[in-house]
């Protein structure tokens, strides 16, 4: 673990983590319910943006866990 | 025939008549009427009024009235439906009064219309500075129509340039406590979907004295009694104010990481969140 670094990053980077899941979640809702289909369109597209997101921060709390493994499964 | 069976019958009829001729001309005329139709229904009052109360010495006199009076009307209206010059004749034409911010006087002339008139009816259409009327007209039935100078026209949406979400008319679900089927399914919902939505507000239907869903399917109730407070719907403003604190989570661990190839990363991940959130704008926040 590198000097100065923050020893609850893993903690904070998995917070932000569930807190796009749930957003994504309520997109993909919005979704579903839109009748527009410019909107519903927007949406899916917003949808795909925040699960690429997702995957990439579930890719890093991996990686963060190697590193800080005291905070395993926080 | 005694008199007041003679009355009664002659009024039953008339009334009956009257009803059916004023229905055919349709919608249009109920709000607009011009002189014209004023001056026909004054003839087939007063003439309606007279043969019920017996005042003419032959009936046949005010049959034929009513026929002229309410044929050539009825054939006009059908004319004037077709042809665009029966139309003029009809119902007249709209006189432009200002055009290009000018008032024309000789059109105010021919309406009969003093420069006070001209005042009076633009201000009761809010409008107090006749510098900011880029054009007025007097339409057919007596209204003043008026457009404003496009800066001092009402900004809208278009004109700010804003990106806005389509809406469309919310359905009343609930009436009276009773939930309505028709429009829950007009929406693609169901009675269930309502129930959860319901729960979720903590409120029984039979409390709700109104219940609108908007196309997005936010609920908005008003309840018979007006002390509880209800939770008026905020999914879309959190969904959008969580969005806006990841992305700036992401750019602050892009900030804190040492590392390039994460940092690399987190940079992307905000760009993503920062692109979804401006689309996302105009149908989160209004």
């Amino acid at each position: 673990m590198r000097k100065g670094m923050p020893v609850t990053v893993a903690g904070s980077v998995k917070q932000t983590l569930a807190s796009l899941k749930g957003a994504r979640a309520t997109v993909e809702t919005l979704a579903s319910l839109e009748n527009d289909a410019g909107s519903r369109a927007v949406l899916d597209r917003s949808a795909g943006l925040i699960a690429g997101v997702v995957n990439a921060l579930e890719e890093r709390t991996r990686a963060l866990e190697f590193q800080e493994p005291q905070y395993k499964g926080l | 025939m005694p008199l007041w069976l003679n009355i009664a019958l002659r009024s039953t009829g008339l009334f009956v008549f009257l009803l059916l001729l004023t229905r055919l001309p349709g919608r249009r005329q109920a709000s607009r009427l011009t002189m014209f139709d004023v001056l026909t229904a004054i003839v087939l009052g007063g003439t309606t009024g007279a043969i019920s109360l017996n005042l003419l010495p032959r009936l046949e006199s005010g049959l034929i009235v009513l026929a002229v009076w309410s044929l050539f009307p009825l054939s006009l209206h059908f004319l004037s439906l077709k042809y665009k010059a029966a139309r003029d004749v009809v119902q007249g034409r709209e006189m432009v009064l200002v055009n290009h911010g000018k008032v024309l006087e000789d059109s105010l002339l021919q309406a009969r219309l003093t420069a006070e008139d001209l005042l009076s009816r633009l201000r009761t259409k809010n409008v107090f500075n006749i510098a900011d009327v880029e054009f007025a007209s007097l339409e057919t039935d007596g209204e003043l129509s008026v457009l404003l100078k496009k800066d001092r026209a009402p900004v809208t949406a278009k004109t700010l340039g804003v990106a806005t979400g389509q809406e469309s008319v919310p359905q009343t679900v609930i009436l009276d406590g009773a939930i309505m089927d028709e429009p829950l399914t007009a929406l693609g919902l169901n009675r269930r979907w309502l129930r959860t939505e319901l729960a979720k507000t903590g409120v029984a239907p039979e409390n709700v004295f109104i219940g609108q869903v908007d196309h997005t399917g936010q609920v908005y109730l008003d309840l018979f009694d007006d002390s509880v407070a209800v939770s008026t719907p905020k999914t879309r403003d959190l969904l959008f104010l969580t969005l806006k604190k990841c992305q700036a989570d992401l750019e602050l661990y892009a900030l804190q990481t040492g590392d390039p190839e994460s940092q690399r990363m987190y940079g992307e991940s905000s760009l993503a969140l920062s692109q979804a959130l401006r689309e996302l704008e105009p149908l989160l926040r209004r």
